[in-house]
């Protein structure tokens, strides 16, 4: 007998290509985001393969009977974005929805997982994946808040998805030390580390059929939002921004051999005090 | 006024490091908004941790030793926190930024509708406002940003971006009641403990670190463990050597690993590209050893010894060997 269906639905967050010049605009002290090419945060490939993989390990309906498993690619962004989001429908991905909206521009970390959490609801779920970390603003805790929001087990950090379906998971977390097993009802969110195997590239087939693929685009009012947004909602302000000090450039010392590299780097941390 | 709130983060019986630079800074920060400075320690051992960090400069340790803390996954420590801040009022919370603390952090804040700052590495109070100062865009930027209202605030605080300060001010230890109405369901099964020692890699004075020139795990056990341990330190490992099998990931230092900030950061072998030196660039001294001349770690180091690692590294080892022994 085939595992009932998932509705699996990938959150991934769009950053500046990081090819880019990353810029902060000095009025507004956000990242300048406009008028640079977005591409998909590397480590939310991680979660779209391990999307990709439950649904090849939970397989396609039998015939004419059920519901298949799908993949659905979420994300909040511009509606400019939106092309970014062809590579991932391009990997396999079945469709995939944005929450696109004026009033969400300037939105911090609270704002975002509360938006976010609005609009994933609407589209419905049994299991969120997204990756482990984000390439731009690396705030870490927008995981566990968007879990929060939703009111479902947040399982960060997972190396490995053990089992899944009949409404349970069983995953293995990272840890500090090690890693734990943890299993708990579903739905859940689900961050995954690149231990779950390097992203797949799109087959010249996937990326013709990806141009057929929907990308549907909810507004805020759409998703049911109904809290202040943007930097009106937001409860952090950015106040000054700086360039980090700067360190004088390395000495650099040729070593002829063992005993005299480790005697210079002896006295360097003579002179610095740490020996 | 308001009160500060600081997260215990503790293993296996011992209370992490960066709980009591975190107890310093709440003090401070306490005294500077006219209001109290809290510790909330949940889990297995936490009565007797509670009471040894009246030795720290708080002014009320509440601590629970309910076993679904440990039973199950997250949800009882966001319960347990905040119970206490509720108790407290709105009050800025202060939480690790360790792998544990941002999971923590997140929760409470969209728990409190709280704002949430991350990697936080200096704190103000301008005008009766927090103020926080981290590094983000992969270090290229300082960022001071402020909590808008006088609502909760959570704060995610690098390791060892403050000092502990112990001094017994005369805690108080309370435990907490457990809040009513809460079941939990995402069951920990099993930790499984795959390497030991790294628990300290965030909080180590000294990170011995090594990349794909070392071409092995062995050396990790056999060059870098000697150098690291001399003066207490901790074996970190660069991605490549992390993907390579050679170390456990959580020894992995950089953007997709752990951020560590050491008084001493001795990068071996490591070519340092910017996905490492996001991890380690606010160490007080880098020491790299490599041997190529022309690597990126030159841009982030003090110091580049270029030379034969094998050689150098066993060389520098008898040398602080001896220095530690001349001093004992």
């Amino acid at each position: 007998m085939k595992a009932p269906a998932l509705k699996i639905v990938v959150t991934v967050k769009l950053v500046p290509d990081p090819n880019a010049v990353r810029r902060i605009d000095p009025a507004t002290k956000r990242l300048v985001r406009t008028g640079v090419d977005t591409a998909l945060n590397p480590f939310d490939e991680y979660a779209i393969e391990a999307a990709l993989q439950l649904k090849e390990r939970l397989g396609a309906p039998s015939t004419g009977s059920g519901q298949a498993t799908t993949v659905t690619i979420f994300t909040m962004a511009p509606e400019s974005a939106k092309e970014s989001l062809r590579k991932a429908l391009a990997m396999g991905a079945d469709d995939a929805v944005m929450l696109s909206d004026p009033a969400l521009e300037g939105s911090d970390v609270s704002v975002t997982s509360y938006a976010m959490a609005q609009a994933l609801k609407k589209i419905g779920f049994d299991v969120i994946l997204s990756g482990a970390l984000s390439d731009d603003g690396n705030t870490g805790g927008t995981a566990g808040a968007l879990a929060e929001y939703l009111g479902v087990p947040g399982l960060t950090n997972v190396r490995k998805i053990e089992a899944i379906g009949d409404g349970r998971i069983r995953a293995q977390r990272e840890t500090d030390t090690g890693y734990q097993v943890v299993t708990g009802p579903l739905p859940a969110l689900v961050t995954v580390t690149m231990a779950v195997g390097e992203p797949r590239y799109a087959s010249l087939k996937g990326i013709m059929g990806a141009k057929k693929k929907a990308i549907e685009v909810l507004s805020a009012a759409d998703a049911g939002i109904d809290r202040p947004l943007g930097s009106d909602g937001a409860k952090m302000e950015v106040v000054a921004i700086a360039a980090p000090k700067s360190r004088e450039k390395a000495r650099v010392v040729e070593a002829a051999d063992g005993a005299s590299g480790a005697q210079a780097i002896f006295d360097f941390l003579r002179e610095r005090k740490l020996v | 006024m308001r009160d500060v709130i600081v997260f215990v983060e503790h293993s296996a019986g011992q209370t992490r490091k960066v709980t009591f630079e975190l107890a310093a800074e709440a003090r401070r920060l306490a005294d500077a908004l006219g209001g109290k400075a809290h510790a909330v320690v949940a889990g297995s051992g936490a009565a007797a941790l509670a009471h040894q960090l009246q030795n720290h400069p708080l002014d009320k340790i509440h601590y629970t030793d309910d076993p679904d803390v440990d039973k199950y996954l997250l949800d009882p420590f966001v319960d347990y926190l905040e119970a206490v801040a509720k108790s407290a009022g709105p009050s800025v919370i202060l939480v690790p930024n360790t792998m544990l603390g941002r999971d923590i952090a997140g929760r409470i804040a969209a728990r409190l509708n709280a704002g949430l700052a991350s990697d936080v590495t200096e704190l103000r109070v301008e005008n009766g406002r927090v103020q926080c100062v981290a590094p983000k865009l992969q270090g290229s930027t300082i960022t001071t940003c402020a909590f808008k209202s006088g609502d909760y605030g959570v704060i995610t605080v690098r390791p060892n971006a403050f000092s502990a300060a112990p001094k017994s001010t005369g805690a108080e230890v309370l435990s907490i009641e457990k809040p009513s109405g809460k079941s939990y369901k995402m069951a920990v099964e099993s930790d499984v403990e795959e390497a030991s020692g790294e628990l300290g890699l965030e909080e180590a004075p000294v990170v011995v670190s090594g990349g794909r020139g070392l071409g092995g795990p062995q050396p990790f056990e056999s060059l870098l463990k000697p150098l690291a341990d001399a003066p207490g330190g901790a074996v970190g490992a660069s991605r490549a050597a992390a993907d390579a099998g050679w170390v456990p990931y959580s020894l992995q230092i950089g953007q997709t690993g752990k951020i560590v900030s050491p008084q001493l950061y001795l990068a071996v072998g490591i070519s340092g590209a910017i996905q490492h030196k996001v991890g380690m660039q606010t160490a007080g001294t880098i020491v790299a050893i490599n041997r190529d001349p022309t690597v990126p770690i030159g841009e982030t180091a003090d110091l580049l010894v270029v030379g034969d690692l094998f050689q150098i590294v066993p060389a520098l080892t008898a040398l602080v060997q001896k220095a530690k022994a001349a001093h004992a």
